[in-house]
């Protein structure tokens, strides 16, 4: 399935010291993490979707579980870099936005798919 | 107004379910076809050439602070001497790539196969799906939405007292189209171009890229204003080193 959902392969980048405050990265291990956090994003949506159909949530519940399952990978994504977060990405914002709004299409496509089966049948 | 319509449960079956397993379906088949397709291109070897040299100019000007001034300095005037710098191009030659990029046959077709590819499929199954889905109730949505897009969402279907939620199965075609977006890049590998406007951006980016490129790596280098990160980094090792020993 994804590449890196759960056992994510988050590996470590160059980044040099406080001495002279610069910061390098190598690029394409960044490129890699970017890539876990939206996959696991995209995962997570999706199987939030079918369980917000299974449980019946309508209306305005639905979207807070949905930014409830978005809250929750992000602190699954912190723990999993060790809450060191410089080390793996370049600014905190990436672990805890990027993303956040690009799996909601899906989301709702297995929310409605759910529900319709689940309440509707 | 109805509170909760009861649906045939055949719906269910022959409707919203076909619905989207052929979405699936014929997203996956342009994703092969589309890599059968592109197995024709041969790259040519100026263009790939100087398409190095701007990773080279690049990668100096990301990194111009870790070396010397003086080392610097001989490296760009590797890259942007008058005379035979790398990233000179005289008037002359500039315009013949651009040329010979647009009136190339084989790019502009494969753009035409790209885009043809994406749009047949997506009016196809719009066509399919109005011909034989319409005129009922297909899915209800677990979210209300006010009046206004009643129009939108209920197209078949003419009652006008049908609670909103209740859509007909062009709507269950548009959420499928956005929603199925991220199943693809999960299943499919790596983002696969679904998208439109992010295939065009990946397309035009590179059909361009030696011809202006070369000017305004040149320009780019020239500005770089090169500040030595690391001057006094003997001394730091040698502390770093005298703190594992000690």
């Amino acid at each position: 399935m994804a590449v890196g959902h759960g056992d994510s392969s988050s590996s470590d980048k160059k980044s040099t010291d406080a001495l002279s405050d610069l910061q390098t990265f190598n690029a394409e291990n960044l490129q890699s993490n970017m890539k876990v956090i939206y996959y696991s994003r995209t995962f997570l949506s999706i199987i939030g979707g079918v369980i917000a159909g299974i449980l019946g949530f309508k209306g305005l519940i639905g979207f807070v579980f949905y930014f409830l399952v978005m809250a929750v990978t992000s602190a699954a994504l912190t723990a999993k870099a060790k809450f060191s977060i410089h080390s793996y990405f370049d600014t905190w914002n990436r672990v805890l936005l990027d993303g956040f709004f690009g799996g909601l299409m899906s989301f709702v496509l297995f929310w409605t798919f759910a529900y319709d089966i689940v309440h509707i049948f | 107004m109805a509170e909760d319509l009861v649906l045939d449960t055949a719906i269910r079956d022959w409707v919203l379910i076909p619905l989207s397993i052929v979405m699936v379906l014929i997203g996956v088949l342009r994703y092969f076809v589309s890599k059968l397709m592109r197995s024709t291109q041969v790259p040519d070897g100026k263009i790939v050439k100087e398409g190095q040299v701007i990773v080279r100019a690049r990668n100096l000007r990301a990194a111009a602070n870790f070396i010397p001034a003086k080392s610097f300095r001989a490296r760009r005037a590797y890259f942007s001497n008058e005379e035979n710098g790398l990233l000179h191009v005289p008037k002359g030659q500039a315009q013949n790539p651009q040329a010979q990029m647009f009136s190339d046959p084989n790019m502009a077709m494969d753009m035409m196969k790209k885009n043809l590819s994406m749009i047949i499929p997506q009016t196809l199954t719009f066509a399919w799906v109005n011909f034989f889905f319409s005129g009922f109730v297909a899915a209800k949505i677990p979210f209300p939405l006010t009046q206004r897009f009643r129009s939108m969402l209920q197209n078949g279907i003419d009652l006008s007292t049908v609670d909103v939620s209740y859509v007909s199965s062009r709507s269950w075609y548009f959420l499928n189209l956005f929603g199925l977006r991220g199943l693809f890049s999960l299943i499919l590998g790596e983002d696969n171009a679904t998208d439109d406007a992010q295939r065009m951006m990946q397309m035009s980016g590179f059909g361009f890229d030696p011809t202006k490129n070369l000017g305004a790596e040149k320009d780019g280098l020239d500005i770089v204003q090169h500040e030595w990160a690391l001057p006094k980094f003997e001394q730091r090792a040698e502390a770093v080193l005298r703190k594992l020993v000690s």
